[in-house]
This record gives C-alpha cells, structure tokens and sequence, in this order.
C-alpha cells in the first residue's frame, strides 16, 4: 500500500473538499513538494520555485513540510489495515505492506480483501495506491509504478518485474546512488536488464547489492521485515488547513480521528471508556474536552455523538488550528464471536449509550442510581451511584417502616394537632462521629387528606416536628 | 337498542369482527399485570397498556402513587432501565429495596428544567432500553405529549405520566387515564378513560405496606353516577 503525496495528504485528510493547497519545503531551495488537484489545474507543479507558484495561482495556501505528522499518518494507515491482517510492517517513507496470504479465505479471496479494505480506507480520508505480489519488495514496486496491479504466485510472474523503471530498485538505501548512476550509463532503464548482467562483474564494481535486490523481489532469497507493533497508547493530530470555529467541520475532522482510535483498538485486542480531545489555538492554551463513555467499548459512533453533544454545550474561545486525541490506559477486551441469532450484549450496549447520552446532554449530576449504604440516619442509608452498577450486598435492612419518598430537607411542621400517629416513636440517635448527629423519634402519621406521612420530633434544641417523607 | 346482545350468533362475536360497545378493547399485545386484579379487570388487555401513556392524576404524594407502579417495574427483564424523570422528592433507596425492587435498575434523572425533562423522556423512550418510564410533570402542553405519546408507540415503552388534579379537566392523547384518591386502607383509583366503555367505578387496591386498622380485602365501592345511564346500555365489567 503506498501513499501518495504523503506530505500533501497529511493536510488535505481533515478536509472534505481541500482547495488549492500546496506543501513546500525549504531545503535544497524554496520549491514546491506537492499540490493539490485544485492548485495543479491552475498550473502549479512539483519542482517549481514558490515564487513561481504564487504567480501562477494567486490564492494558494502554503504549508511547511510536516515530518513527524507523515510519520503519524503512516502509523494510521498501519492501524487501519491492521484490521484486516496481523502481518504488518512498515516501508517508510510512504509504503505500508500487509501479508495477506493466511487471511485470504476470511475475506473471500484477494478481491473481497481489496475491497473492504479500500472501504475503510476511505472512511479514514485516506487515498492509497493498492498492490499485491507474492513478495513484499514486489508488491512495494507495483504500488509504486502500477497501482492496483494484482499478481498470482505462479511460475513465470516475476515477468512482470522486468518492464518496471529501474528507479524503484534504489529504494530502501541499500543501492546507492552511484550503483544506479552506473546502471544507467550502460544503458540499463528498467528492472529486467540487470538480471542480464553478470554477477561477478557487478562485484568488481561494488554492486553486489544490485542483484540480491532482484533477487529478493524475485523470491529467490527470503526477505524477512520486521512486524510492526502498535504503540500502548494512541495519540494522533489532525492539522486543519485553516482555523475552524463551526461545530460540523469539527465533527467531521474528529470522525477521522476516532476511526483511527478504534482501528488501534482492534490491532491491540483493547476498549477504552475515556479519551481526550484537544483543540489547539493560537495565541491559547488548548482546550481540553474529557469524553466519558459507561463501559469500555471501542465503537467510534457513541464517542462521536458523546463529542457532538460537548461541543454544543461548549463555547470555544478562539478558531480552532489543529485536533489531538490521546487515549491511554486501554482495557484488553478480546472481540466478540458474532451470534447466529442477534447480539445478545446489544440490550446492555443500547441501555449503556442511553446513560451516556443523557449525562452529556445533561451533566453528570443529573443522572444518577442509588444504592443501599449501612447507615442508621436516613441521609446517609443510601448514596448516589453510577447507574446500572451493582453494589455488593450485606446491608442491614432498616427496622422500621421506610417511606418511598425522602424529602431532600427536613420540612418543618406547624402543628400537629391534624396528624393522627399511627405507628412510632422510633428512635435515630445517631452521627456523633462526623458532626451531623441527631436525636429524632420518627412516626408514621396519617394527614388530613389521608396521606402517610414519616414525620419526626427533633430531641435537641430548637426541637419541633418536621415531616421527612411521604408513604408513596 | 335492545338490552338482549345475544341476537347475534355466538361465532360472530368471538370472531371479533364485530365490536360492541360495551365491551373493552382488546389491544394487540396483553397489557403488563398491574399486580392488583381488581385493577387487571377493568384494564383493555387485562394490564397496562404497553405503548401508551398512562396518565395518574393526584394532587398529593404519601397515597401510594409509587406502590401503584412497583409490581410492574419489579417484574422487568434484565439490561432493562426503569427510568424516572423529574421525581418531585428523592426515591428512597431501603424502602425501594425492602418492596423487592432491583435498585440496579433503577435510573433517576433531575434535569434543571422543564424543556430538559421532555427531551429526556423522549430519549429513554425512544432508546428502547427502559422497561418503563415515568415522568413527574405540574405542566405539560399538548404538543409535547403528542410527542411522548409518538415516542412510546414507536418504541412500545409505556409511560407513566403523573399529572396534577388540574390536568383531570384537560384533554389528552393518553390511552388511559386514572385518577388516584388517597382511602384510609389504601388506594382508590377512579378510570377516567380508558379503551372501553365509560365506568364511574371507584376502585379500591389494597396496598401490602400500608398501615391499616382493620384487615381490608378487594372491595367494588360504587360511586352514584353523573347522569342516570341510559336505557339499554349498562356498563359492565369485563
């Protein structure tokens, strides 16, 4: 898999539609590295000095070279195919190379692979150039000179290789340049000439490599890569081309750095139930948006709509440059097998995105479940919890009689002289040690209207009846 | 009319083409068991209806307006919410858990206004996760409980919406509507609508935690009625 215009697609990812874009670097000189089709159809082309660009397309945005951000997207790329395949390894620059040959019946041969694959790259923002050969230097050419070329393993393939140009070979350092500068003085212009040279004359001219290359690509030697391992925790950064304060291109953007988030959780085998969102300005400090789900999980849709709801509620300070995800301490949760007859965990997964949605909407503390706490004061017998939790059981039940309704102070009563006690006194001593202690004697007293009422005398001073709940 | 229905054959009027009207409707779906079988009779579908809004009219807490809920709420499959919105007081944790309800069901929201409540409702209906949902609401206007009502069929979620006495006056979509009276040994409900015939009747459901004085059973109280019935229509119970 290679990306093309690494450097331009690093900046053109968050967008929907990028405009006319262009990535410059400053070293040997001040010229052009990539552009975007908008900026080409104005005539702007790789290798032309800025000064020259800019007067051709007047309104073209310039962006430096960003390095590390190539490498992150690289990273991205290796995350989202390595849904697909644990064989991964990287090609840097710009190629990223998937062993699919132990997966190939899951996916229902090479044309089923490519095609899901391709999907999510696309959901990712990602445009890449698709190959496949039986041997990854092979594969790596093919992506490079003709993308979307698929090639069997059957005898007389490596055919194929010869009519390729012969720069493909300098890849990966171990030709160098003088080799190729050599090869092209003898004629030599495309990958099938050298296997025509002989092997001891090119030693004599120190281009021994030349030919294990070919041989590798051939198959004729093993060619053992390193597997790529994902980082333990996920940070990824999306540049905006320019500074955004509207919600929906936000979201948008975002959307791309959740698909990567959850396609680092499924190469490591993970679910997380909390996340940061940065949001980077110029002159400020960024601006932190903490993203709570109830359970771990890795679905990118319920953190989507948990940012949608914060970022309503949110009023941003200054115009948005560039977005940071960090995600750490994942909680290993291997993958589901898929039911025959429906998902059983969806009635738990659904009940869970309720909660989740109310509490962004409104707040955590409006939403809460209750539980039993060992306590002889009525405030304190229970406590507010996160819903759905299960509390360990063992606390005593009460003695008495409790009423459905508590009410949240104490309300004081009049008189009393309408009540008739039913059943009482009981009597709460209770709470010395934390200060809030009280000497009540509870009733349970019928009212005029011939509700029940939980009523109690207070012991200390001021004294006097209050009503604590109600009999629902 | 004559009062004599049977001039129909018998296989007509089992086939249920035919629907009279004194006879209560018979919903797709059997309604939940409200847990009292005086209630259960007078009830299309023999319990609470299972996609509607149940409206409870009373004017003060303390009667045993929760109590009319729990033995539906405590029969709910599990990975089920029962979800409160807006509880007037606080629920108290011991006595839910002393009348057998699983307090990990419960999910008690407090939005801060009105506007709030009726999203969350909406939410919780629509979401089909609750078992059940009741909301505590002084005023709620007629688009809104259209809304809720859109929301509950949608989801098949019933709601119990708890209404003051002034709301008795005004009409609304709800299927069924019961108006609760506070009674020395329990809970007297009056159906104000309902999926059937009109009844006047009050019924009085004896609560298993309330305090009485003398040992109560399941009593038909007929009230007078409004105006006296008409020849040859007699509403029955069913």
């Amino acid at each position: 898999m290679h990306l093309p215009d690494l450097p331009l697609q690093v900046f053109t990812r968050g967008l929907a539609e990028a405009g006319a874009l262009a990535v410059v670097e400053h070293r040997p000189r001040q010229q052009v590295l990539a552009a975007s089709p908008a900026a080409r159809a104005c005539g702007v082309e790789p290798g032309m000095r800025v000064v020259g660009a800019l007067a051709v397309a007047p309104g073209l945005v310039l962006r430096d070279r960003d390095v590390a951000a190539e490498r992150a997207l690289l990273a991205v790329l290796a995350n989202c195919a390595g849904c697909f395949s644990p064989a991964l390894s990287l090609d840097p620059p710009d190629c990223v190379m998937l062993e699919v040959g132990t997966c190939l019946r899951l996916f229902g041969g090479l044309a089923g692979l490519i095609e899901r694959l391709a999907d999510a790259l696309a959901a990712q923002g990602l445009d890449v150039r698709l190959a496949a050969a039986p041997t990854p230097l092979a594969a790596s050419w093919l992506a490079l000179a003709r993308p979307g070329r698929r090639i069997e393993a059957k005898p007389g393939w490596t055919e194929v290789l010869n009519d390729l140009p012969i720069e493909l070979i300098a890849r990966g350092g171990q030709v160098s340049k003088d080799n190729l500068t050599l090869l092209r003085g003898i004629g030599a212009d495309r990958v099938g000439a050298i296997a025509r040279l002989p092997r001891d004359a090119l030693a004599r001219r120190e281009a021994v490599a030349v030919s294990a290359v070919l041989a590798r690509a051939r198959g004729e030697i093993p060619d053992p890569r390193p597997w790529y391992q994902a980082p333990p925790t996920h940070a990824s950064r999306l540049l905006l081309p320019a500074p955004v304060d509207a919600t929906e291109p936000l979201l948008f953007a975002c959307r791309r750095l959740f698909a990567g988030l959850a396609a680092w959780l499924t190469v490591r085998l993970a679910a997380i139930d909390r996340c940061q969102v940065f949001l980077e300005h110029e002159d400020r400090p960024d601006t932190l948006i903490e993203i709570v789900t109830g359970e771990p999980g890795r679905c990118e849709a319920r953190l989507g709509m948990l940012l949608r709801e914060h970022l309503n509620r949110l009023e941003l300070p200054a115009p948005v440059e560039a977005l940071r995800l960090h995600a750490d301490c994942p909680v290993f949760q291997p993958a589901r097998s898929q039911d025959l007859f429906g998902d059983p965990h969806a009635a738990r997964d659904g009940a869970l995105r309720l909660v989740d949605r109310l509490c962004a909407r409104l707040g955590n503390d409006a939403v809460f479940g209750l539980r039993l706490q060992d306590g002889h004061r009525p405030e304190t017998a229970w406590s507010a919890m996160r819903p759905g939790h299960r509390p360990a059981s063992g606390v005593q039940a009460a003695p008495g009689q409790r009423p459905l309704w508590l009410l949240d102070e104490p309300r004081p009563l009049a008189a009393i002289d309408e009540l008739r006690l039913l059943s009482g006194p009981e009597r709460i001593e209770s709470g010395w040690w934390d200060g809030h202690d009280i000497r009540r004697d509870y009733f349970v007293a019928r009212g005029p209207d011939d509700a029940l009422w939980w009523i109690f005398r207070a012991l200390d001073e001021p004294g006097g009846w209050y009503v604590h709940g109600y009999f629902g | 009319m004559s009062a004599r229905a049977t001039t129909l054959p018998a296989e007509l009027l089992a086939s249920g083409l035919i629907w009279q009207a004194d006879r209560l409707a018979s919903p797709a779906w059997p309604g939940w068991p409200t847990g009292f079988p005086v209630l259960d009779a007078e009830l299309p579908g023999g319990g609470w209806p299972r996609d509607a809004i149940i409206e409870l009219i009373s004017d003060r807490p303390g009667i045993g307006e929760l109590q009319l809920m729990l033995p539906m709420l405590r029969s709910s499959p599990p990975a089920r919410w029962a979800a409160w919105v807006a509880p007037p007081f606080l629920p108290y944790a011991p006595a839910l858990a002393a009348s057998g309800f699983d307090l990990g069901r419960l999910l008690l929201i407090r939005p801060h206004d009105h506007a709030r409540s009726i999203w969350a409702t909406r939410q919780a209906l629509n979401s089909g996760a609750c078992h059940a949902v009741a909301l505590w609401s002084r005023n709620i206007d007629a688009s809104a409980l259209r809304r809720l009502q859109l929301a509950a069929e949608a989801s098949a979620t019933p709601l119990f919406l708890y209404r003051p006495n002034a709301a008795a006056r005004s009409p609304s979509p709800a299927a069924l509507r019961l108006q609760l009276l506070a009674r020395p040994d329990g809970l007297g409900v009056v159906i104000l609508k309902r999926k059937g015939p009109v009844t006047h009747t009050l019924l009085r459901l004896a609560l298993p935690s309330r305090l009485r004085r003398s040992p109560a059973h399941d009593a038909l109280d007929s009230l007078a009625p409004a105006r006296p019935a008409a020849a040859g229509i007699h509403p029955g119970p069913r």
